[in-house]
């Protein structure tokens, strides 16, 4: 099968997944207690105001016509009407999507960025110093919260040393964006790298072993060429499953991230819509969720397959 | 500073900062503003983070502060609460007159006032906006039921014509849900107006990025000459309160609505920032639920009520900032009575009530709790302990808020929290809700039933005469208290930390702000 008919495939299968999710959402949030009616009422909630709303919003109706009816409008495409904002959930979704993919994509690059050096370095320098050092300092950086990474960002980089960045907040324009959202997307970093660099030297020094490296290392190549046209290049095979792992966490994992540096993204998003039990919207993020974890791990196998011409897509 | 010696005392700092959530500073300024003396200069935006999002612009059917303050900007009402809470001044209204069977109202307006869009104001729009928000059943039209029609003799004059005498009635016309608007919406829908609202006050609509932020832009037709002052004012939503923090000291923002208390010491001592505590309605409370058998016994409630600390709750909950409870009404209320007679903490007190009690020996009761709410937490646990010494055995039932509230309002809990603070400068409001089992609330949730309050409450709805009506709500307050229908716990003020910078803002005791009076540096 060709690398299209591969994705096809893949992107056919989110069909089922993706209505799977929906009913298993749909009723979940349903049935969990609380009412959104009452808490936009909040003290002022009497049993004739709450029925009224209710009755608007199509609450009154028993849970299989509500489910059906949410289906068929999705069908049409539409996701229904926020709750709280009266605005569409889709085009709410779509809004707050940016900065979480700001967040989850230049965190991706800087976690690699930060984890092929340091991983290269460690297993180059094995049980030397450099490794020690390598092994032990991320590990120390998986041990703070990303809470408490962040803060610890904003205190030294916003505020005290040399203020060069904002105190959270997504900027306006690329280049805003770029410049808001480097801080969050480090503490994304700082939290992926040491698995990364972990698996990554774990493969290197395996690879290291193979006939291969033997054979150009015989060649007389220069241990640099060694170690990127033929060390990183097999070794990083594994690490991209660990990568594409990571981000599918991170996908509506990122919300302690966008609280702390008031990123208006859709974990933010998700986890108010639950609070408030803003049901069309909660339905919509977890569409979209569902949506980007199968994408996620597609975009993996394929990268997978384009740096292992092993693998074969049938 | 040499870099190395920098780069130490930032990480002994942020050591100080991974113990407690805070970083020292340098000078104080704490007490609320004053209207400045200095000459207000004109110019400047505003960024205000607050907490939570705003979810809607119609006045009339929304509920939440946060969208209530920033409509108040934009709407005005015939008249409007003074600073103190309690006291009404005309606004755009110049005066009324009653007649002397106290059912007609007849209002004059304020000449010269203009909607953003450019038009005058007259009668006839405030005839439609009034008529509009008494319509809004599941909004706030209860608070209008009094009226029976409105009508507009000419352009200048509005006339109330009420169904009976109504004690409260220019406190509700106070009300930001009966702030006026164009008649008929301004010639759009109803939905599309509430997008972006057209009013007299001093900002107009600029936008909004749901999720983000609102911005308004200062309204050029404003009556008040000379103001606002500032260009604009935007309010974002950052829930985070460490990052509310670190954005006003980075100059981010100019204020930062309700840090919390245990920063307040800080933020007296940070430079360049006023810590303002402004004394509010807010009161919070111990609900009892009458549902719940013991819970039912005067005794009971009244010898929990004796064993709350309210002293040891103000200083661990609120670190100090706050004055222990004694009444149903806060002090900010117009006929709040410092004699009203809520039981303090009395342990001697409490075990003999208990002992009056049909449950001498005490009993088991759950307490509900919000998931994640430190406050209801600590005052949990205090109140765990001391309930114990009187045979009660609290066991909490932790829930997320929304659970919390469903089940408060769905009477499926025993013991709660609650609180309150006042829409209206008038007592009706939160007496009805609170002490009225048909006041659309079953008595905050309680079931509280007593004839005589209920009575009494209802006569200080239809009586004008001030000392009369004081006497009312006096005694309203003295029995309530006597049965401890709630457990008053304490009254805080709103914490406001803004830039010294900005000069004028003052956050009244119902919690609103008139920005057309602020100016920055």
């Amino acid at each position: 099968m060709s690398l299209t008919g591969y994705v096809v495939r893949r992107l056919l299968q989110l069909v089922p997944i993706v209505l799977g999710v929906t009913v298993l959402v749909f009723f979940l949030i349903h049935l969990v207690p609380g009412d959104p009616a009452r808490t936009i009422l909040g003290n002022h909630a009497t049993p004739a105001k709450v029925a009224l709303l209710h009755r608007e919003w199509g609450l009154d109706k028993p849970l299989p016509v509500q489910y059906w009816r949410f289906l068929h409008r999705m069908a049409r495409g539409d996701l229904g009407s926020s709750l709280f904002y009266s605005v569409p959930a889709g085009r709410l979704v779509v809004q707050r999507l940016p900065p979480t993919l700001w967040l989850i994509g230049l965190g991706t690059f800087l976690s690699v960025l930060i984890a092929v050096p340091l991983a290269a370095l460690a297993a180059t320098k094995r049980d030397r110093l450099p490794d020690q050092v390598v092994r032990a300092v991320p590990l120390v950086g998986l041990g703070f919260p990303p809470f408490w990474l962040g803060i610890m960002l904003l205190l030294a980089f916003a505020l005290h040393l040399g203020r060069g960045f904002p105190v959270g907040g997504y900027g306006a324009g690329p280049l805003g964006h770029l410049h808001s959202m480097f801080l969050p997307s480090l503490t994304v970093a700082l939290a992926i790298a040491p698995i990364l660099v972990r698996s990554l030297r774990a493969s290197l020094l395996e690879v290291f072993e193979s006939d291969y490296v033997t054979t150009a290392r015989s060649k007389g190549l220069p241990e640099r060429r060694v170690l990127v046209r033929h060390a990183l290049r097999n070794a990083v095979i594994s690490t991209v499953s660990v990568l594409g792992v990571n981000i599918g966490f991170l996908v509506g994992g990122t919300l302690v991230i966008e609280q702390v540096y008031a990123l208006p993204g859709i974990g933010q998003l998700m986890i108010n819509s639950i609070f408030q039990r803003d049901f069309p919207v909660v339905q919509a993020v977890t569409l979209v969720f569902a949506i980007m974890v199968v994408l996620v791990y597609l975009l993996t196998d394929i990268v997978h397959a384009l740096l292992d011409p092993r693998v074969r897509f049938d | 500073m040499h870099p190395r010696r920098r780069a130490f005392a930032f990480l002994a700092t942020a050591a100080a900062v991974a113990a407690t959530g805070t970083v020292a500073s340098l000078a104080a300024q704490s007490s609320p503003r004053s209207p400045s003396a200095a000459t207000p200069k004109r110019g400047g935006h505003i960024t205000i983070a607050r907490i939570e999002d705003s979810t809607s612009f119609d006045k009339t059917n929304v509920f939440q502060n946060e969208s209530i303050w920033i409509a108040e900007q934009i709407n005005e009402s015939l008249y409007e609460a003074g600073n103190d809470g309690k006291t009404l001044k005309p606004w755009l209204a110049t005066a009324y007159t009653k007649s002397k069977d106290g059912k007609t109202y007849t209002f004059k307006l304020r000449k010269g006032v203009k909607f953003s869009n450019g038009k005058p104001m007259t009668s006839a729009d405030v005839k439609f906006s009034i008529d509009d928000a008494r319509k809004q059943a599941k909004g706030w039209g209860y608070l209008d039921a009094a009226i029976k029609s409105i009508t507009a003799p000419n352009p200048s004059t509005v006339v109330f014509h009420l169904k009976f005498q109504w004690a409260p009635f220019v406190a509700d016309m106070a009300l930001f849900a009966n702030g006026i608007i164009p008649k008929n919406f301004a010639g759009q829908s109803r939905a599309a107006f509430y997008k972006h609202p057209v009013g007299t006050g001093p900002f107009m609509w600029d936008k909004r990025v749901v999720g983000q932020s609102v911005s308004l832009k200062r309204n050029p037709f404003y009556w008040q000459k000379g103001k606002p002052y500032l260009d604009g004012v935007t309010w974002t939503f950052v829930t985070d309160e460490n990052t509310r923090e670190l954005q006003l000291r980075g100059g981010q923002i100019q204020v930062d609505e309700f840090p919390p208390f245990n920063s307040i010491d800080k933020l007296k001592k940070t430079s360049g920032v006023t810590m303002s505590l402004f004394p509010s309605t807010r009161t919070d409370y111990l609900d009892m639920n009458e549902l719940y058998p013991p819970l039912k016994d005067v005794h009971v409630r009244r010898a929990i009520s004796y064993a709350i600390d309210r002293a040891a709750i103000v200083k661990s909950v609120l670190f100090g900032y706050g004055t222990p409870a004694n009444s149903q009404l806060p002090p900010q209320v117009p006929y709040y009575d410092k004699n009203a007679g809520g039981l303090q903490y009395d342990l001697a007190k409490a075990k003999a009530e208990m002992a009056k009690s049909k449950f001498p020996k005490g009993f088991k009761v759950q307490m509900l709790v919000g998931s994640g709410a430190q406050v209801e937490n600590t005052i949990g646990q205090i109140l765990q302990s001391a309930l114990k010494q009187l045979g009660i055995t609290v066991k909490f039932k932790t829930e997320d808020t929304s659970t919390e509230f469903n089940d408060i309002q769905s009477n499926k809990y025993q013991l709660g929290f609650s609180y309150w603070t006042m829409d209206i400068a008038d007592p009706d409001e939160l007496v009805t809700f609170a002490l009225d089992p048909k006041g659309g609330a079953f008595s905050f949730y309680t079931h509280y039933n007593n004839p005589t309050v209920t009575a009494l409450s209802h006569q200080a709805q239809r009586e004008v005469n001030p000392v009369k009506r004081a006497a009312l709500y006096a005694k309203v307050q003295r029995i309530a208290a006597s049965q401890a229908n709630l457990g008053y716990l304490y009254y805080s003020p709103y914490r406001w930390a803004y830039t010294s910078k900005l000069h004028g803002f003052f956050v009244q005791p119902l919690g609103n702000y008139h920005l057309e009076d602020a100016w920055l540096d």
